[in-house]
């Protein structure tokens, strides 16, 4: 369906400079069920970040494995993972980090507060510090990040019924909220494995009730 | 070099009668008739009118005063180059170069105060000092010659903290007891950094008589905008129009860079080939609309002086000095942002644990976890002791999962023939579109321990990579 929708586009462009959600005091969300590619897509939102200082990870299953963030372009003397498995504890960790780090991907714990994460965007934008929020189960609080991308599919080049191996990997985001202006719109991203993610191309909006993908 | 009463040199202001020049309801200027009355500058126009009745008002056309000032810059200009004008009334001289030419400080500002008076009259006020900072306040210091500061640190320590400009610090500082810059300059910078953050560090540089950096970091030469005119513009307002189009393109082609510019160099070209630059500088980072502002005064001077013939074909902006603000500080840059990072850690590592905030280092291995060495953020990192550039044969080309679980968990595959059909995610079965693999880790055989074959596998719901050993098979990570 996706190629039903997709638009004429250019050439591919960067992602960073194609979606402007990861810039100082914006924050952004990352929702999509685990194996959607959202975790590696913070990861190199974090890149940029980590040219001006340490940049953090919350940790919360204590999964994140730093080779993809490496990968992505996150140096690995500027990378710092910090696991908190305690809900109670998340929201205070998170904020620590936020008074002193440019840019910070979290693991939002199930069921965390919705006030908690309010504050915590307020923190961010007095801050100017780049939070990336990734939800492990359920959506954000409506009008929280300023550009939430929805990990709606994933497909992937390379491997075949028992030959070659992973090596692209082709997602397809919806943007929704401020920073597309309101206007929902369905991205796809080539990740290629390098620290360079691409949007090849826009696709329009699938129209209500169906999904492109 | 600053005229304090520029405003008030328009032909419709009186020298005999109190007069104030007023500009969105504010008093921006106000003659000594009206200031011995109680006018003051930045006070409301009708608060002034009551304290002094009398008090002739005009309104401010900074466009007029920056065409009129254009004469004083050329002045100068012409006896030191570089010249930069902060607001009509205003303008720094660099004389770094200009001090050796002319024999010394004294000479050289004889000479540009000659020069200002005679394109100027009289009024003018120069300070020489390290730095604009500096530089304004002894301008501002002297009433009568000018005030050449030999030790720009030891002048600024005896000055009030209200010179910063900023009034809310100011009177925190007052109540912590810090009156003066040097009382200021005295605490430790990274002390003040962290209890005002980058405001309260400019504001230690600038007590320490260290100004703003010039040209902190060097600027990409594609910042530069320009617009070309055909048939060039004779109008002004076209040429205000197609100003306040390139400011907006010069601030926009800076946000992915951060901050704004603090200086920006104005060029135009006019029909007949003639080329005109000027630089204006502001104590705070210009925006969109001061860009374009000062861009139509400037194109105003220029017009008015017939500086451009022929009309305007070319018009440019380049910035320049670009400002930290609207960005964090570079952890390299600056010991302050770095030591604010650290408490940052510091205060996580209290709240988990210092087991949990931790800090990897690549090494060598054939598993994406064995790939990565541990250690605790704050310790030196340790050494590799697998080294991270021998080949491993057997281990898994990139890209890596993002996600490995700290321990292998059991999975359910359903094979056919040696290829896996099926994979159970939670409480579904996800039919497998691809696989590929099997990567073989051969394991210490001689202590009875098997191989594990890994295995690479594309579902509709992402790819995951497994590992079988014993029998049985592992999620070893996810490609999320």
């Amino acid at each position: 369906m996706a190629e039903a929708v997709r638009a004429e586009t250019a050439a591919p462009e960067a992602f960073s400079r194609a979606v402007a959600g990861a810039e100082p005091g914006r924050v952004l969300g990352l929702v999509g069920p685990p194996g959607s590619g959202l975790t590696r897509l913070g990861l190199s939102l974090l890149a940029d970040s980590a040219r001006r200082g340490p940049v953090a990870v919350v940790d919360v299953r204590g999964w994140l494995c730093p080779p993809a963030a490496w990968e992505a372009g996150v140096p690995p003397e500027r990378l710092v993972v910090v696991r908190c498995a305690a809900r109670d504890l998340w929201g205070r960790v998170t904020a620590a980090l936020l008074e002193g780090l440019p840019a910070v991907y979290a693991e939002v714990p199930a069921g965390a507060n919705e006030a908690v994460l309010r504050r915590l965007g307020a923190l961010a934008r007095a801050r100017r510090a780049v939070l990336i929020l990734r939800p492990l189960r359920g959506d954000l609080p409506s009008g929280l990040a300023h550009l939430n991308l929805v990990g709606e599919a994933v497909r992937w080049e390379g491997a075949g019924p028992g030959h070659g191996r992973l090596t692209r990997r082709w997602l397809t985001l919806r943007a929704a909220g401020r920073g597309v202006g309101g206007i929902d719109r369905v991205l796809e991203v080539v990740d290629d494995g390098t620290d360079a993610l691409r949007v090849v191309s826009r696709l329009a909006a699938a129209p209500a009730g169906r999904v492109a993908g | 070099m600053w005229f304090p009463d520029w405003r008030l040199r328009r032909p419709d202001a009186s020298p005999d009668e109190p007069c104030q020049v007023v500009g969105d309801g504010v008093v921006l200027a106000a003659n000594s008739l009206a200031r011995a009355a109680g006018v003051a500058v930045g006070m409301r126009r009708r608060q002034a009118e009551t304290l002094c009745p009398a008090v002739a008002t005009l309104a401010a056309d900074s466009g007029a005063e920056a065409a009129a000032f254009e004469a004083v810059a050329v002045a100068v200009e012409d006896l030191v180059p570089r010249v930069e004008v902060v607001a009509p009334g205003l303008l720094f001289v660099p004389v770094a170069g200009a001090v050796g030419y002319y024999g010394g400080e004294g000479p050289l500002v004889a000479l540009v105060a000659e020069a200002v008076e005679a394109a100027g009259g009289p009024g003018a006020r120069l300070g020489l000092a390290h730095g604009p900072f500096a530089a304004r306040l002894a301008a501002e210091s002297t009433a009568a010659g000018p005030a050449i500061v030999a030790d720009t640190r030891a002048f600024l320590a005896s000055l009030e903290v209200a010179v910063l400009g900023r009034e809310e610090m100011a009177a925190t500082l007052r109540w912590l007891g810090i009156t003066t810059l040097g009382a200021l300059a005295a605490l430790p910078r990274e002390a003040v950094a962290s209890r005002f953050g980058p405001a309260g560090l400019e504001a230690h540089r600038l007590a320490s008589g260290e100004d703003r950096r010039v040209q902190p970091r060097p600027l990409p030469e594609d910042l530069v905008v320009e617009e070309r005119f055909d048939p060039p513009l004779e109008d002004l307002e076209q040429a205000a129009f197609a100003a306040r189009s390139l400011a907006h393109r010069l601030v926009e082609g800076l946000g992915p860079w951060g901050g704004a510019p603090y200086r920006v160099v104005v060029e135009a070209e006019s029909a007949s080939g003639v080329l005109r630059s000027r630089t204006w500088r502001s104590a705070d980072p210009f925006g969109e609309a001061e860009v374009a502002e000062r861009v139509r005064w400037q194109l105003r001077a220029w017009v008015e002086s017939g500086g451009v013939p022929g009309g305007l074909a070319v018009l440019r902006l380049a910035p320049a000095d670009r400002s930290d603000r609207g960005r964090q500080l570079h952890l390299g840059d600056d010991a302050a942002s770095e030591l604010e990072a650290a408490r940052a850690l510091a205060r996580a590592q209290a709240l988990v644990g210092p087991e949990a905030v931790l800090a990897a280092r690549p090494q060598g291995g054939r598993r994406p976890g064995e790939r990565v060495l541990w250690h605790r953020w704050g310790d030196p990192a340790p050494a590799p002791e697998r080294d991270p550039r021998a080949p491993w044969p057997g281990h898994l080309p990139g890209p890596s999962p993002a996600l490995v679980p700290p321990e292998p968990r059991l999975l359910e595959v359903e094979w056919d023939e040696g290829s896996p059909e099926r994979v159970r995610l939670g409480s579904r079965w996800e039919p497998v579109l691809a696989w590929a693999g099997p990567w073989r880790h051969t394991r210490r055989w001689w202590a009875g321990e098997g191989a594990a074959d890994r295995y690479q596998v594309v579902t509709s719901a992402g790819a995951f990579l497994f590992e079988v050993r014993d029998g049985a098979c592992y999620l070893a990570g996810v490609y999320d």
